[in-house]
């Protein structure tokens, strides 16, 4: 079988478990599911690994599916291009996978009654989703992975259906991200009205072949297809649905969500600006570098000081997600391959991290039944080890190196100029040391004891679970519960009556009270955290990296390969550490640490600073809230195109 | 944000997002046109492969890769509901009870139960020929099965279709598109090729691959409902919070 044969079993596979799964799950007892799960996950990683070698070049395998080759230069198939940044994210996406599938191991003690292969199958139908969108070369078959992965992450948000919160933060992910998914295919609709074709590279071509170049339907069609990508990257202001999201999904999904797949928005859309828009008939690159720069500069410095800002630990992370995001729409807006391979080595680093980071996060609700940072103040003390590896994973966030974060933002900052050099440093400075503040407090009980009375209300009792329920849903209507930062608790004294998601009082994950970390989950979070610093650490990958760069930028190469003509562009140098860079990845964290430093000290109430009251009231919870600001962020992106 | 500035903020957003499309469809091809570029192709496509129904070809073997991702979503879907709607902890079944139903009602579900399950059958039969195909007809076929809750109540709906066996149905669907697909690259062609004879235009076994396909996804449809509004009605009819839970 060729290369290019292989390309749809790296959908098919994890369909087909998820599938068997699913049919066997009545008989299947739950070690087997999971073990099951996992040979499934990783045997399709390894198939996306094995491809990936064999990629020479900028340009990998091209399959027509069903065997639809174009005759004369037009067809009626879907495509699937197999190049380096294709099958590159395909092998990310399912290492994480994997290892979230390792994770959950001894997560959720119930499983629903005959479905004990249930949570491992919605991963593979993630895995699934999230291939085929990085794999296809078709808009239109895009879309539909791009609702495959939505479908599944509004019930995987949604797995701990017993508290209210779980069900309005799914209900919120999936509105805004619905809507999201509407724009998309208006946009489509309109490129397949001008153009007749639903390719990337064939819609791309065909608006290069009209006279005239870009116009107000093309400039459209762009934004509205963007939009849907920008609601999944979390850009401001389609974000809202993601601190939501994160602050109630189990700690498994929050990794495949921070890690993979709101970067697959960043890449949806560089992969549909340089396929299809960057010719001559498409969008200019004066208005794409525009629409990128605003973007990503408002979402990087939005995301940083929510982040400064929460106590709820997975709200922390959830909003140095988006910062980090916005640092890669920044690096992109750049639109050459260099910033390309910027993005790409920092996006892969931070998946590790991240995961990383969220990982360390469940260890400590499963063992103390909360996520506040200060009900948690010292209290890590016993759990030295994911202590140090939250603390490392701070560090790498604000850029140390030999950090493939701290790799990849250097060659951010070197493609995007020395403007943009200061946001990178301030952003993963501020988000690492939220981090790192967290990590003192928590594991060395750093600073001063938590202000107001102690409540331990589930690590001292966890009582019957029976009671959780009544306790998060009773007298709190569904619209009000606390999945926001304007909502939830009880306002404390020194809140001057402004209530905060606190991230107390949350249900643990597994089926007792932990007495240490279990195996499994320390090894996939150290795992995660040493593939971060693998980035960074062998050059032996950065090769690969340029050369998934270099066909993701190469309009014409991209249009000329899927036409069955590969040519093949000039091969940009691989990445290496720069002294200048290292200088300000050292800067970043010492920055990073002195931050964090003077944080515990600074009492909880004043470092929820009064100047950002507006901004945290604007993260309502409130779905109507939501939705209006996604309209508006749709009309700013046109406004942004003109 | 309170009511007022929300609504000045979708307001300004849809005024803006309707000038966007505004000035998009004043350049869209005019209206009646003759130039259809992808459906010449795939009516040609359609025809060369044997399949009098285009639709159905486009689904089922041009674009089938896209009903790959659909019925996996469907798939998905379902899979999901089970798991959100799981009987919870402080759920708990009560029988549901025997209902009255009026003698008109009765009589009129009971003979149109099966005429809809034919009609149904027929529509998936039929999905490489006429309008319809797996995904209408499954949904015929799972409505029927329904007129039995409106007919008589919901246990006897209960006891003809117990959802195990369509859970596994549905299951099987999936499988077997994915098989059918599989059996393309084993005959050392694509992924979901079309290598079967392509018989004889406009009979029942015309088009190859694409009754099979509309099959698998007519079996995947119809078990997928079925699970689907079980969920839903068990919900609604038999899970009850426990006592002294409030909901």
């Amino acid at each position: 079988m060729t290369a290019e044969r292989i390309l749809p079993l790296l959908v098919a596979v994890p369909l087909l478990g998820a599938a068997l799964l699913v049919g066997a799950g009545r008989w299947l007892p739950r070690y087997t599911a999971d073990v099951f799960g996992l040979f499934v996950s990783g045997g399709t990683g390894a198939l996306a690994v094995a491809q990936l070698v064999g990629v020479r070049g900028a340009t990998g395998p091209v399959e027509w599916v069903a065997g639809w080759r174009p005759e004369g230069g037009s067809g009626v198939g879907i495509v699937l291009v197999g190049d380096g940044a294709g099958l590159g994210l395909a092998a990310l996406i399912s290492a994480l996978v994997t290892a979230a599938l390792v994770y959950s191991r001894r997560f959720f003690d119930e499983p629903p009654p005959g479905q004990a292969g249930a949570f491992p199958a919605l991963l593979l139908l993630f895995q699934a989703g999230m291939c085929g969108f990085v794999l296809t070369g078709d808009l239109f078959n895009a879309f539909v992975f791009f609702e495959l992965m939505g479908v599944i992450a509004y019930a995987l948000t949604g797995y701990r259906v017993e508290e209210a919160r779980a069900v309005q933060g799914a209900l919120t992910f999936g509105f805004v991200n619905s809507l999201g998914g509407y724009a998309t295919l208006l946009g489509i609709g309109l490129l397949y009205a001008r153009t007749g074709e639903l390719g990337f590279a064939q819609i791309g071509a065909a608006l290069d072949a009209a006279a005239g170049g870009g116009d107000a339907l093309v400039t459209t069609g762009f934004a509205l297809v963007a939009t849907g990508l920008l609601v999944k990257a979390a850009a401001v202001p389609f974000h809202f649905w993601l601190p939501d999201a994160h602050s109630v999904a189990p700690t498994p999904v929050c990794m495949l969500l921070s890690g993979v797949m709101v970067e697959l928005g960043v890449y949806g859309i560089a992969r549909l600006y340089w396929a299809t828009f960057a010719g001559p008939g498409g969008v200019p690159a004066a208005d794409a570098h525009r629409v990128l720069l605003v973007q990503g500069v408002l979402t990087a410095v939005l995301g940083a000081v929510m982040c400064w800002q929460q106590r709820h630990l997975k709200r922390l992370l959830a909003f140095s997600t988006i910062a980090h995001t916005g640092l890669f729409l920044t690096a992109l807006s750049a639109l050459t391959p260099e910033a390309a391979t910027g993005v790409g080595v920092y996006l892969v680093a931070h998946a590790g991290v991240k995961a990383a980071l969220f990982g360390c996060v469940g260890v400590l609700l499963d063992r103390f039944g909360s996520v506040d940072e200060r009900e948690l103040h010292g209290r890590g003390r016993e759990l030295r080890f994911v202590g140090v590896l939250f603390a490392v994973g701070g560090l790498a966030l604000a850029g140390l190196p030999p950090f493939g974060t701290a790799l990849g933002k250097a060659l951010c900052e070197e493609a995007a100029g020395p403007g943009a050099t200061v946001l990178f440093v301030a952003v993963s400075a501020v988000t690492g040391a939220a981090v790192l503040r967290t990590a003192a407090g928590v594991f060395l009980g750093a600073g001063e004891p938590p202000a107001g009375p102690p409540h331990f209300p589930r690590a001292a009792a966890r009582g019957p679970r029976t009671e959780h329920r009544s306790a998060a849903t009773g007298g709190r209507g569904a619209g009000e519960s606390g999945t926001s930062d304007e909502h939830d608790t009880a306002p404390g004294p020194e809140q001057e009556g402004e209530p905060e998601t606190t991230g107390s009082g949350e249900e643990p994950e597994t089926a007792g009270p932990v007495t240490r970390a279990p195996d499994s989950m320390l090894v996939a979070t150290t795992a995660l955290l040493a593939g971060g610093l693998a980035v960074g650490c062998v050059p032996a990958l950065w090769p690969h990296l340029a050369h998934a760069a270099d066909g993701l930028s190469d309009h014409s190469a991209y249009i000329a390969a899927v036409f069955g003509s590969p040519e093949t562009p000039p091969a940009s140098t691989a990445p290496n550490w720069k002294v200048s860079g290292v200088l300000l990845d050292l800067l970043a964290t010492l920055l990073a640490l002195v931050l964090a430093r003077t944080a515990p000290r600074i009492t909880a109430g004043t470092r929820r600073a009064a100047w950002a009251r507006p901004l945290r009231r604007l993260h309502s919870g409130h779905v109507g809230d939501y939705v209006a600001c996604t309209v508006a962020g749709m009309a700013l992106l046109g406004l942004l195109l003109r | 944000m309170n009511k007022t500035v929300r609504l000045w903020v979708l307001g300004v957003g849809c005024a803006g997002v309707a000038l966007l499309f505004v000035g998009a469809f004043r350049r869209l091809p005019e209206f009646g046109g003759s130039h259809h570029p992808y459906g010449a192709r795939a009516v040609a496509a359609a025809l060369h492969r044997h399949t009098a129904n285009v639709v159905s070809s486009v689904n089922f073997d041009q674009r089938s890769f896209d009903t790959l991702g659909e019925q996996a979503i469907l798939f998905g879907a379902v899979l999901g509901t089970v798991v959100v709607l799981r009987q919870a902890r402080d759920e708990r079944r009560v029988p549901p009870e025997p209902a009255v139903v009026a003698p008109t009602v009765r009589r009129y579900a009971l003979v149109s139960l099966p005429l809809t399950l034919l009609v149904g059958l027929y529509v998936v039969a039929h999905g490489q020929l006429s309008p319809g195909g797996g995904f209408q007809g499954g949904l015929v076929v799972a409505t029927a099965l329904h007129l039995l809750y409106v007919a008589v109540d919901y246990r006897a709906l209960e006891r003809l279709r117990p959802v195990p066996v369509f859970a596994l149905a549905d299951a099987f669907g999936d499988v077997a598109y994915l098989l059918l697909g599989l059996a393309g690259l084993f005959a050392g062609a694509s992924f979901l090729a079309n290598v079967l004879p392509l018989g004889t235009f406009n009979t029942l076994a015309s088009g190859g691959l694409v009754p099979l396909l509309n099959a698998a996804i007519g079996i995947e449809v119809a078990s997928a409902a079925v699970v689907l509004l079980a969920q839903f009605l068990d919900q609604a009819l038999e899970l009850v919070p426990r006592e002294g839970e409030h909901r």
